[in-house]
This record gives C-alpha cells, structure tokens and sequence, in this order.
C-alpha cells in the first residue's frame, strides 16, 4: 500500500509532464467508473434524504423531516431490532466455528483428509444466496421438507421453521452461519499457518496442555484476525437482504424485516426514495461507526 | 513433532466433529441435485423416485426462462470480468507507475469508497440508470462493477514489476501501450487470475440490482429468475432444484479448477466476497 509518492523536480521536463498524462489517462476511465457508481450517489443518498421524492416530480425540500419521522416508525424500530438480533446470531456463531475448525484442522489434519475437509468446508461460500435461500427454503418446509423428516423420523413433531415468529429469524441465520463459516475458515487458517512453528513448539517442551497453548498462545496471535472477521460479520449480516427477500419477505408479519429490507422496500415498493434516503444514510452513519471501532482497537493493540 | 503417534480420543472425537460439519456444509446440495433428479410432486421422496433424466432441467431452461436468465448471466458476467479486469490493472498502473500528482490521496479516496454500504448507493444509481435510459440493459448490470477492492489488488503485484525492466522497454523504443500490456500485464497476470474469480462470483451471484433495474423478463439474470420461480409454483419442487443446481453448477465448475486461487485470493486480500 505504501509507495513512494512523486518526488517534486524543480522544473517539468517534457517527458514528466508525458509521463504524468499518460498516468491520467490510465487512472481515467476507473476515475470515471468510480465518480459516477461510489461517490457522487453517496451526496445524491445524502441529498434526496432532505427531500420528498418519488421520481415522477422532481425532488421537494423537506428539511430534517424524513429523520424526525424515522424513529417513530414502528416498521423501522423493529427491522432495527431484528438486525441486530441476527446480527448477534450469525456473528459469534461463524467466527467460533470458523475458529475452532480453522485451528483444529491446522493442528491436528495437516493431511490430505484435512484439505479435503477445507475444500468441502469451503463450497457453501460460492452458492449464490437466493439458491441457498431457495435450497433451505424446500429444506424448511413443515411438510416433508428434509429437515422435517429427520425430526419425524425420531417421533416429534414437525415445526413450521419460517412460518413461526419466534423461529423465521434464527432459521434465517442458520442459513448465513452454513454459508459463511467456509470463507472465514480459509482467513483464519491462513493466520494459524502464519504462527510459526517455533513458537508451537516451545510451547509444547515447556508442557503446555493443548487447551492452554490455545488460550494463550494461538488465541492472542489471531486477535488481529479476529478483529477483522469480527468486523466484517457484522457488516455482512446488518445488510441482509437476499437471504430475508427469498425467505420470508420479512415475515411472518414483520418478523424478518431487517434494515436493507425495509430500505427496498420504502424506496421500491413504497416507492418514497426520500425516507428510504433517510434510512440509509443512517445504516451508512452505524457500519462507519463499527469501522471506527475497529480502527480505534487495532491502534490499542499496536501502542 | 509429529511422530507415528497413537492418535488421542480427544483428537478422534474432533475429526469427527470436523467430518460431521463438512457433511453438514455438503448435504443440502446432495439433497438439491436429488431433489432436481425427482419427479415427485411432494417432497416424501423414496429412492424410487429418483431417475437419471433430465426432465427438470429441461424444463427449467425451455419452459421457464432459464434458458435466457443463462444467456443473460454468462453475458453479464463475462462482460464484468473483462472491464473490471481492464479498468483495474490500468488504474493499478497508473497509480504505481507513473507521477501523477496526488495520486496517493485520489487512491485513499477510492479505498473509501469500500465501507460503503450497497444500499446508500442503491437509490441515486437507480435514478441515475433510469435518467439516462439504461434500464434492462447489460451496460446497467456491467459498468458498475469495478470498484475499489479490485484496483487495491491490482496495485499490490503491480508494486512488483521491475521499473528497470519498463525503463529497458522504454529505452527499446517500446510505447506506453506495449509496455503496458506486454511487460506489466503478463507480470500481474496471477492477480488478474484473482480478479477474475472475485468479479465471476459477484456479478453470478449479484441479486437486488439486477432485480431492481432490469425488470423486462428477457434481461432477467440467474438469482432473479430464480427467486420469482420459486414463487409462482411451489410445489414444482424438482424443477425449482433443478433451477437452483444450474445456478450453483458454474461457480462450482471453477471452484473445482481455480482452487487454490479462490482460497489464496480470500486469504490474501479477504475483504470482499
């Protein structure tokens, strides 16, 4: 990432001023690319959440309205709470798992049985989520579907998992938990290869037990790690929107509704772009406050 | 350290464990082709109902748009590999190789542009789309598609790239072009390999965009046709897996041959999937 910015010269030759267009011109088109689809719709976001649009007339300047009504809003408070309750499913249970599977398989199946195990660990990662949604989805069904089976075939009862307010989210989230568990997996155990053998070793002459060297040896030296899947957990699953859209619809009732949920829906059903602005802008306002979180703990870790 | 050692109950039990989840990571897909490969209209299936046709597909493909979903994708996809990849390795080598001024802060800038949430973006791209008439079209599924991450790799192999070796190039009388695409480009080309795969698995699997602003059901993409399939016949289990195994069969094909790439390109750059 660090490079040597150009140094300044006194005077311009002709081939540095050659040099400095052709650059231009290479950096251009994604300069273009990244001005028209990153920045400028992020002051439109911040624009049109002051004011009442809905496309057919131009926009109308309604001041703070759209974020005096956001909390409010019933549907909102409630999509809120619903994200965060994924949140904190999905979160802890992917990083445990992928922790717990990433160091166990560094340790103990540095064999081929490991990597195929890494592999097929590995392949829920790149099914596309509606497929997943619509997979589980079938999987879930009250009547036959396989999950359902199983439970029939040892004599209980079959439970509508999506159907039943308490059970939609969490069988939303098992979802997210099988999908990503395989991608942080591979971050970890990328970082337990890095923890040098040396240092496994020494622990082991001087008799740590397994449990401890994981407490306090290997535990510490992927806390960076674990910074950063804890970080990008949390903004993976407070934008869930494919997985809710295939699922439930944000049912039963508003069971599911989550925060990119509701943004579509005010902004593409309820077609109100202002208030759907308005949201979003705030969803932006939390994932840069996790961002600065982070941030603020590595530089702790570092002093 | 690791001698002809009985292995410990404790460490049985965990490959156990480990196996357990792997089965558990693969079993909804073995049971998605099964499924795909049945021609029950419930879903208490008995080996018996299993058969090797193809029928499913076939009428996934031919009757409910998945024939033109398929063509919409591998258009779409294969258009957003080529641009993101071009866009990229050129914005890389501009940044790393050439004086232009301010460059570092125009590149914090564009690294910014990642903790952007999808859906703040979402609203003024629609209108944009919509304002200048690129609706259902694959222009309005492709452009978008370059972003930071990609530039971000590209520049981390590009560092690697001898400036000596340009210079000689230079000096050989070869244009900025040329030594572009003839010295940096096949330097890079592991990163492209990356790349490739990256912008592959976003743009198959990319879903609310494509469903917003492609609504013509001839420009429909794979996730998109999928999702109102399963909707409008539920019960037509076999050919709603069927649907959800051809969506799957593609990234799967290059997982199988770019392994090593996938898992490399998470583990090294592992910001966005």
């Amino acid at each position: 990432m660090t490079t040597i910015a150009a140094k300044p010269r006194k005077r311009m030759s002709p081939r540095t001023r050659r040099q400095i267009l052709v650059g231009i011109l290479f950096i251009l088109p994604s300069f273009v690319l990244m001005m028209t689809f990153n920045v400028v719709p992020i002051f439109l976001s911040l624009f049109y959440s002051f004011t009442k649009y809905n496309m057919a007339s131009p926009p109308q300047w309604i001041g703070l309205d759209n974020y005096a009504r956001l909390f409010s809003n019933r549907v909102l408070t409630e999509s809120l709470s619903n994200t965060v309750r994924y949140v904190l499913i999905t979160v802890p249970a992917q990083t445990v798992l992928s922790l717990l599977l990433a160091v166990f398989i560094a340790e103990h199946m540095k064999n081929r049985y490991g990597s195929l195990m890494r592999s097929v660990i590995f392949i829920p990662v790149i099914v596309s989520l509606i497929a997943s949604a619509t997979v589980w989805n079938i999987m879930y069904q009250p009547k036959g579907g396989l999950i359902n089976q199983v439970i029939e075939a040892f004599g209980g009862k079959a439970v509508n998992f999506l159907g039943k307010k308490a059970s939609a989210l969490p069988s939303v989230a098992v979802v997210a938990i099988w999908k990503n568990t395989g991608y942080y997996m591979v971050i970890y155990y990328a970082g337990v290869m890095n923890v040098s053998a040396d240092v496994r070793e020494a622990a082991i002459v001087d008799g740590a037990t397994p449990l401890k060297r994981f407490w306090y040896i290997t535990l510490p030296i992927l806390k960076p790690i674990t910074y950063m899947i804890v970080t990008l957990g949390i903004i993976g699953s407070f934008q869930v929107f494919d997985l809710v859209y295939k699922m439930t619809g944000g049912g039963p009732g508003r069971a599911t509704y989550t925060v990119a949920y509701v943004i579509y829906t005010f902004a593409f059903q309820d077609k109100n772009f202002g208030y759907a602005s308005a949201v979003a802008i705030c969803l932006l306002i939390v994932i840069l406050l996790i961002h600065l979180v982070q941030t603020t703990l590595f530089k702790e870790k570092d002093a | 350290m690791k001698k002809k050692k009985r292995i410990s109950p404790w460490v049985g039990l965990g490959i156990v464990l480990v196996t357990f989840f792997a089965v558990l990571c693969l079993l909804p897909l073995i049971y998605m082709v099964a499924v795909s490969f049945t021609d029950s209209e419930s879903l208490y299936i008995k080996l018996k109902d299993l058969r090797p046709s193809f029928y499913n597909y076939w009428y996934a493909i031919v009757k409910r748009d998945f024939g033109t979903a398929l063509k919409n994708s591998i258009i779409t996809v294969v258009g957003s590999c080529l641009l993101v990849d071009i866009v990229s390795a050129m914005a890389a080598y501009g940044f790393e190789k050439k004086p232009v001024p301010h460059k570092e802060a125009l590149f914090q800038g564009y690294l910014a542009t990642m903790m952007i949430p999808g859906q703040v973006v979402l609203i003024p791209m629609f209108v944009m789309i919509n304002r200048v008439g690129l609706t259902n079209t694959y222009a309005a599924l492709i452009l978008p598609m370059v972003g930071a991450f990609g530039i971000f790799l590209m520049r981390q192999f590009m560092v690697a790239v001898p400036n000596e070796l340009l210079e000689a190039a230079e000096i050989d009388g070869c244009g900025e072009v040329r030594r572009f695409v003839s010295i940096a480009l096949p330097l890079v080309q592991p990163a492209l390999v990356t790349l490739t795969i990256f912008t592959f698995n976003a743009a198959w699997n990319n879903f609310l965009w494509p469903l917003i602003i492609n609504t013509r059901s001839e420009m429909r993409v794979l996730p998109v046709t999928m999702s109102t399939l399963a909707s409008n016949s539920t019960t037509n289990y076999g050919m709603v897996m069927a649907g959800a195994t051809l969506t799957f069969l593609f990234p799967f094909v290059l997982y199988i041959f770019l392994q090593k790439q996938f898992v490399e390109g998470i583990a090294l750059g592992g910001v966005k999937g």
